[in-house]
């Protein structure tokens, strides 16, 4: 740096051996280098940054509108007992375990203030689990309204078919891309929380449960679904006596029995272990003419 | 309600359900459902996000603004379908060809029938239809706010918000439908399958478009286990049958649909009416 002399300098006269317009170089760049400093962390601060890339579909679009839409129409409408339930409250609870937080890094606990402002009891003998059978499971549920599915509960409502994430380097839904639980990372926002009310939804079960499962495939018990994972291991055996399965065949399909196949055989084994008992019907009469109305035409749904 | 004959336990009676139940009501009809704004973007931004993509261009704040017009300029007994004609036209989509349901007198069948519009797609199942389903809502008599104790029903007025809603709604309904016209009636009503005076009678059927309709089929379904009031040919049926000839259209009538009376059975399944001709055992393994 050069000193300074208080005497008044002629513009032709050199100061400590630099010319002016070198010192005007200089303090030029210093002054850039100091502005960049300065700017740079302000500016990635600031900057809306984009969000992370996941091989997953992205945030449903207006997520929070048909959440809230939702939640009002259950408490208000579909289970007017619950209509002391603060839609926003919850709102915001579904959105504040999710929002400016890492979408692989999900825990239950994120989901602790929702789980809370959403405790919902089953009434026994009432809870109906399912496996690759959504659509069957769904639409006997519309017909028998005394029984729940776990989406026909005010959480499972509001959350079923939506799907979303943030970022942690944002304070918005990533509306782009969602990790995949395969490609991406399991311990991703939307399956913590479907593991997290799917258990509670075990847990809270009495009396004899029913499981619609499907008999036209070859895992009919796949212990890596969320109900061979998360829900089997979760029910009480104080509080639920057995689990009576309803094994579903395609209408027209050659097997009929799986009931006594392998993979329920594991599934009792599991149960007895657990102290639950474990009853099985193939094609269960209600649920088969649910089948038939898209099959109306086949001999087996002749009236 | 006529005061004749009441005793005085009965007017006590009567007194108390006025006092706790209706405390002061003014209208028949239920009153506006609570968070009416909020379930109503709710579902319009569901129908056009996941039920229905092809309408992702509609914008859920234009129609609120456009229902919620109605809802507070006009007197509760003031409402007249026109009054929906800039909602209706922000919302109006076209319906699938051969898809349409009309129906009367079985509101949840047709619900469970169709299934988020996958099979057939009836009024509730379309943007504006959807809006509205189930809901109730009207505007104080005096005052500018909503009325949550209260609305109008058919029998305090014909004019409002509510009725004139499902009138145009209707109508438009029915100008968009073409192809096969499916129709659901109810045989086990006691007052006759075919309203003469309702909103399919008088909303739906002169609005019909001629020359877009193929033919129309009448489905009669009747209750399981309960006894047939009418069927096909019969009484008020015969009636629409008539009218739809006269007016040109080819129409066919069928007694319980199979695939609507399966759904049926589906809480009946042990009535000997449900049962299968079946050769498939359900074998219990327990």
């Amino acid at each position: 740096m050069a000193s300074h002399r208080l005497s008044s300098v002629s513009e032709e006269e050199p100061c400590c051996d630099i010319s002016r317009k070198t010192k005007i170089c200089l303090c030029v760049f210093f002054g850039l280098l100091i502005a960049v400093v300065i700017a740079v962390p302000v500016g990635i601060l600031m900057w809306p940054r984009p969000h992370k890339e996941w091989k997953g579909e992205g945030t449903t679009a207006h997520f929070y509108e048909i959440l809230l839409g939702r939640c009002y129409t259950y408490t208000q409408i579909v289970r007017p007992e619950l209509g002391h339930k603060d839609c926003q409250k919850i709102g915001k609870a579904f959105t504040g375990a999710f929002l400016s937080k890492d979408p692989c890094s999900s825990t239950e606990q994120d989901y602790k203030p929702l789980m809370e402002l959403t405790d919902q009891a089953v009434p026994c003998d009432k809870t109906l689990l399912w496996s690759k059978s959504s659509q069957l499971a769904h639409d006997y549920t519309r017909v028998r309204q005394a029984m729940f599915t776990l989406e026909d509960t005010l959480l499972g409502y509001m959350a079923d078919g939506l799907r979303w994430c943030g970022d942690s380097g944002s304070s918005d839904m990533n509306y782009k891309s969602c990790p995949n639980w395969r490609e991406d990372c399991s311990n991703n926002s939307f399956s913590v929380f479907w593991n997290t009310v799917s258990k509670r939804f075990a847990e809270d079960a009495c009396g004899v449960v029913h499981v619609v499962l499907n008999g036209s495939i070859s895992n009919t018990f796949d212990e890596r679904s969320t109900f061979g994972r998360v829900e089997v291991f979760n029910l009480r055996p104080e509080k639920v006596h057995r689990l009576q399965a309803w094994v579903m065949h395609d209408i027209g399909s050659a097997r009929s029995d799986s009931c006594s196949s392998s993979s329920i055989n594991v599934l009792k084994r599991i149960l007895k272990e657990r102290s639950i008992a474990f009853s099985c019907e193939n094609n269960y009469g209600p649920i088969r003419l649910l089948q038939c109305v898209k099959n109306p035409d086949h001999p087996s749904c002749r009236f | 309600m006529t005061a004749r004959g009441l005793t005085p336990s009965l007017l006590l009676l009567l007194l108390l359900v006025v006092v706790a139940g209706a405390g002061g009501a003014r209208w028949r009809g239920e009153g506006t459902t609570r968070h009416l704004e909020s379930i109503m973007r709710g579902r319009c931004a569901e129908y056009i996000a996941r039920l229905n993509p092809d309408q992702r261009d509609k914008n859920c704040t234009a129609l609120w603004e456009a229902f919620r017009m109605v809802l507070l300029r006009k007197d509760p007994c003031s409402v007249f379908p026109s009054d929906y004609d800039l909602f209706i036209n922000l919302s109006r989509h076209s319906i699938p060809r051969d898809k349409s349901l009309f129906w009367e007198n079985n509101h949840l069948l047709v619900t469970s029938y169709t299934e988020s519009g996958r099979r057939l797609m009836p009024l509730c199942n379309v943007l504006y239809g959807r809006f509205g389903d189930f809901l109730s809502w009207c505007r104080q008599e005096n005052g500018s706010g909503l009325d949550y104790q209260s609305c109008p029903s058919s029998e305090d007025c014909e004019n409002n918000a509510v009725d004139s809603f499902w009138r145009r709604a209707s109508m438009q309904y029915s100008r968009d439908s073409s192809g096969v016209i499916h129709v659901m009636l109810n045989g086990s009503e006691p007052a006759g399958a075919y309203p003469i005076k309702g909103f399919f009678a008088d909303f739906e059927i002169p609005y019909f478009q001629k020359d877009k309709i193929t033919r129309i089929e009448i489905w009669v379904m009747h209750d399981i286990g309960r006894p047939k009031a009418e069927s096909c040919g019969e009484g008020s049926v015969k009636i629409l049958e008539d009218r739809l000839r006269k007016m040109g259209f080819q129409y066919s009538c069928i007694n319980d649909h199979p695939p609507v009376k399966l759904l049926q059975c589906v809480d009946h399944s042990t009535h000997p009416d449900c049962a299968l001709n079946s050769k498939f055992c359900t074998r219990r393994w327990a």
